[in-house]
């Protein structure tokens, strides 16, 4: 099978559109493409949640309709267990992992780059104790210590997302330590010490801003993607969200029992959700990572 | 010129594609070579001329697509006689317009299986390649003994461990290392940057290869490492006589060991011939490509006079965006009004102006 | 589950290093590592401890005073004069009975914790590493022909699928596996006791969670990317293509660094990933393992046994990644420390 390599003829300007869209892959524009997608229905269907702007009631329990499939009149995706209506269930279920998922992603940047930057920049006792404690958190399974964490005090959506942070911190500290390296090896430090740059400049605005702030938000769509299976896990095990608020875990949980006898919708419709969810963000952070980090590096 | 040649390069053409500018990257543009049993062909040429594309392409080491597209390698050598690019045509389709490719078909797949399958018996055996940068050729996971070891045993016939490591040791005593026993169970990263290549020599000498391409072996190193390992290949072409092609940037080096020279520039072959002929200095019948690459060379009058060397005017050639006439044209510096007209519209063909010295420009007459 | 990007957010960071002269380098080396891990382990008591003491409602009284009453007889005057105060003694005095082997009582059966443990750990440990050897068994032919091959119409829909995979719950696949199991041999999955039992299909459905959670623990993705990353590096690199020039088997030469290594590399990583995992599919095969008993025990809130699974667990980790240490020691004595350096971010 032959590849077929072709040398286009002189362009003047050319259609400069056209040409974005050759020297970049077009997969990785793809992946951005649905991962925004994705990243614009969480945040509208969590705004229509929270202001109750629902196709439907999520808590009237039409009992004449147990489990009914997607298609039926006046449920487009069906009905749960108690008749109720589970794609206003699925709305409202965003809400479980949304601020939540902001809460995790911010306890694990802001420290973690604190860190990384204290590990990074003055390589020595600092680096060796942060990197202790980041194989230390990185022992852990992140489940069980949720789960221990849950026991010794509640079974809170906003302490499990701390956790979730805190287990992800080590990341973060590692991402903004390669950075920092990388830039000490191109002398990019040196040159700005010598210029009399103040540190707090040099960090904040050149190596953070400049040169960590595209890895950092590819830290943050996974982060939120992690934010939503460690919510839903969680909730399907019973200690996240409880009934009778929805969650999208608790509502494959409450549908697992119906899935064995046939009735698999209640369970795959959430299930699908969580799966179009999460991949929409780790596509959005591998598409966006080859499309601006590939790219810096030499 | 009664022998027939050892290797016969003949009108090789190796491409890259660029998807980002989709162009093609033209390093090697129709190089026609031939060397002789027991000849030393020196190419020289600056970075970006095609010389170490075409020496990849020879072994078939072209990774990147498309690769080789057109041409034919003719190996003569003991046991073998074969076209190194045999079938080529099977698995390439070439679309030319106004005299230059514009589009290529081409089974990448297929055709590396070909390539693999055409120098199974010839690499490592018939021919050898030793590579600049000697620290980072060699396995870091591996001592150097074994690698040579591993050689020796899948091209010589020597099979047992001691006896494949007497042969190593003997190798490596003939590349002047020192403490050869040491040496042997070092890893290339206990050892310096010279003692690898002389390691890398004897991995490749070791099994009596036809034919040695040495791509680059003294760039690198630090200077006075550079004339030690000339030195040593020096020694060991009075010692073995083996066919060698050896690519350089450094004039110096070429002089020192080259039978015939052949000088690239932008892709092709701008002047090939005797060593002697080629590379005098001060000779108005030399392209003026090497004329000025062989006044670039600082000697002793610039040194003293602290003069500054002459640098060759001008950018490196574009090889992607080839102009139609001489490439060396915007360089040049002895262009005159008689053959001004025709550098800028017609690439000039390798002419012969004495007997095996042939050059490429159109002042010295065409066709 | 938080797929890394470029670096990998889990390889065992090393940084600095200390060095004394004499002593044989390996050795060295090996004690140095081993010493890290124990003072990890020690750290991770820390953690469990703190955790426990900061709980209101005083758990760790009630984990002291278990562990007194599941100590062999005998133990010491210390703890006979009863449960200490300060949080320091306290806290020394619960990690000697742990290096005891005496991780106290589970509060809902009174059992000795260890006892507990170790009756289905071994059902764990086995879950664990099946689904390791799944998840390798479908991500290294993907990514090996992906790093020969690029991309192209076979690798990239089985990458594709791979991403997918990744991003499914792995609770509602199980019940899909189940279903079909059910359909297709028409025999209601048992909750079985331990492995080795059953005959016929019902063998089979061993096979089902580790397959589940081999498939599903969310880290096929990476897996398939960065080994193919790896060796696709390590191709491209000088000393294979010398080794391709003289005729000698590029795999043979890419293994250590291109194979070897990175396999070990992601498995160590991920190992926190599958036990977690495990809590998950345990559930739902019903599958009698430390998983299934720590979700348990945080529904009854029996500290003494989530703390042991905890630490456990942590041990599990800490060996994992150990081993792959010593692979890596083994595999290159002492040869190119700057790619330890580089790798070790």
């Amino acid at each position: 099978m032959k590849k077929r390599y072709v040398q286009a003829p002189e362009e003047a300007g050319g259609p400069s559109g056209l040409r974005f869209f050759r020297k970049t892959d077009a997969v990785d524009l793809l992946f951005v493409g649905y991962g925004l997608l994705i990243v614009v229905l969480v945040v509208a269907s969590y705004l229509a949640g929270v202001f109750r702007l629902l196709p439907y009631d999520p808590e009237a329990s039409d009992l004449g309709l147990l489990l009914a499939p997607p298609g039926t009149v006046g449920h487009l995706l069906g009905t749960d267990f108690m008749g109720r209506d589970i794609f206003a269930r699925l709305i409202l279920g965003i809400q479980a992992y949304f601020l939540p998922g902001l809460l995790a992603i911010a306890v694990a940047i802001v420290p973690g780059t604190a860190l990384g930057v204290l590990a990074g920049y003055r390589p020595g006792r600092a680096d060796t104790v942060i990197t202790w404690f980041s194989n230390l958190v990185d022992s852990f399974p992140r489940l069980v210590l949720i789960l221990l964490v849950v026991a010794a005090f509640k079974p809170d959506i906003y302490y499990i997302m701390v956790v979730v942070g805190l287990a992800n911190v080590p990341a973060t500290v590692s991402l903004v330590k390669v950075k920092i390296r990388f830039l000490r090896e191109k002398n990019f430090i040196e040159a700005a010490e010598g210029l009399g740059l103040p540190r707090r400049t040099i960090v904040l605005k050149h190596i953070l801003w400049h040169h960590c702030r595209a890895s950092l938000i590819i830290r943050a769509t996974l982060g939120m993607g992690e934010a939503i299976l460690m919510e839903t896990s969680m909730s399907y095990l019973g200690f996240g969200v409880q009934e009778p608020t929805p969650s999208w875990g608790n509502m494959v949980q409450s549908g697992a029992n119906y899935f064995l006898q046939g009735n698999f919708w209640p369970s795959t419709v959430p299930a699908l959700a969580i799966l179009l969810a999460i991949l929409g963000f780790h596509l959005l952070g591998d598409g966006l990572n080859n499309l601006l980090e590939r790219k810096a590096i030499h | 010129m009664s022998l027939p040649p050892l290797l016969k390069i003949e009108n090789l053409k190796t491409y890259f594609h660029s998807r980002g500018r989709q162009a093609f990257i033209r390093s090697v543009d129709g190089v026609s070579l031939e060397i002789r049993k027991g000849e030393t062909l020196g190419v020289v040429g600056e970075s970006g001329s095609g010389k170490s594309v075409m020496a990849l392409s020879v072994m078939g080491l072209v990774g990147a697509a498309p690769g080789v597209i057109a041409g034919r390698i003719g190996l003569k050598t003991d046991g073998i006689q074969k076209n190194l690019l045999q079938d080529l045509d099977d698995y390439v389709e070439r679309v030319e317009a106004d005299g230059r490719v514009v589009e290529v078909r081409k089974d990448v797949v297929g055709w590396q299986k070909n390539v693999e399958r055409l120098m199974a018996r010839v690499r490592g055996k018939a021919v050898a390649m030793i590579f600049q940068n000697p620290k980072s050729s060699l396995n870091p996971y591996l001592s150097v003994g074994r690698q040579i070891t591993e050689a020796i045993r899948l091209h010589t016939p020597c099979k047992g461990g001691a006896e494949s490591r007497e042969r190593a040791l003997h190798w490596l005593e003939r590349v002047r290392m020192d403490s050869p026993r040491l040496r042997y169970d070092n890893y290339p990263r206990g050892l310096s940057g010279g003692m690898c290549q002389r390691a890398m020599v004897a991995m490749a000498l070791s099994c009596e290869p036809s034919f040695l391409i040495a791509d680059e072996p003294t760039t690198g190193l630090d200077a006075t490492i550079q004339s030690r390992i000339a030195d040593l290949l020096a020694e060991l072409k009075a010692d073995l006589g083996i066919t060698t092609m050896l690519i350089s940037h450094d004039i110096g080096v070429i002089r020192r060991l080259s039978d015939s020279v052949a000088v690239m520039y932008g892709g092709m072959v701008v002047e090939t011939g005797p060593a002697r002929e080629v590379l005098a200095a001060g000779t108005e019948s030399c392209h003026p490509y090497t004329a000025a690459l062989l006044a670039s060379v600082p000697d002793e009058r610039h040194i003293r006079g602290k003069e500054p060397p002459q640098a060759i005017p001008g950018d490196v050639p574009d090889t992607i965006h080839v102009p139609n006439g001489c490439r060396f044209f915007g360089r040049c510096v002895r262009v005159t009004a008689a053959v001004e007209k025709e550098c800028t519209s017609l690439l000039p063909p390798l002419s012969e102006i004495t007997p095996g010295h042939a050059v490429r420009c159109w002042l010295y007459g065409g066709g | 589950m938080w797929p890394s990007t470029r670096t990998s957010s889990s390889r065992t960071r090393t940084s600095g290093s200390l060095s004394l002269k004499g002593v044989p380098r390996v050795a060295r080396v090996l004690a140095r590592e081993v010493a890290v891990t124990a003072l990890l382990l020690l750290g991770v008591s820390v953690v469990v401890f703190a955790i426990l003491y900061l709980a209101p409602g005083d758990p760790f009284s009630l984990l002291l005073e278990g562990q007194m009453s599941a100590g062999v007889p005998g133990q010491g005057v210390h703890e006979a004069m009863g449960a200490p105060k300060e949080w320091h003694a306290r806290y020394l005095s619960w990690l000697a009975g742990m290096l005891r082997g005496n991780f106290g009582a589970s509060i809902r059966t009174g059992l000795p914790v260890l006892e507990e443990i170790s009756r289905v750990g071994l059902n764990t440990l086995l879950l664990t590493l099946g689904s390791m050897a799944v998840t390798l068994l479908v991500a290294v032919p993907i990514a090996l022909y992906a790093a020969v091959r690029g991309v192209n119409r076979v690798s990239f829909p089985l990458t594709m699928a791979a991403y997918v995979m990744s991003a499914l719950p792995v609770f509602w696949f199980g019940y899909v596996v189940i279903y079909l199991f059910l359909h297709t041999f028409g025999l209601f999955p048992l909750a079985l006791g331990s492995p080795g039992t059953g005959q016929g299909p019902n063998r089979l459905y061993l096979l089902l969670p580790i397959v589940v959670l081999g498939l599903g623990n969310g880290t096929l993705g990476e897996v398939i990317r960065h080994l193919r990353e790896e060796m696709g590096r390590v191709l491209s690199e000088d000393y294979v293509r010398t080794a391709r020039a003289k005729g000698a088997s590029v795999w043979k030469h890419a293994f250590k660094e291109g194979f070897l290594i990175p396999v070990t590399e992601i498995v160590a990583s991920k190992i926190p990933f599958l036990l977690g995992g495990a809590v998950i599919v345990e559930q739902v095969f019903n599958w009698p393992g430390m998983g299934r008993m720590v979700w348990q025990a945080a529904l009854d809130r029996d500290f003494p046994v989530i703390m042991g699974i905890a630490v456990l667990a942590a041990v599990f980790v800490r060996t994992g990644s150990l081993l792959q240490r010593f692979v890596y020691i083994a595999v290159n004595p002492g040869a190119s420390r700057e790619t330890a350096e580089r790798r070790a971010a």
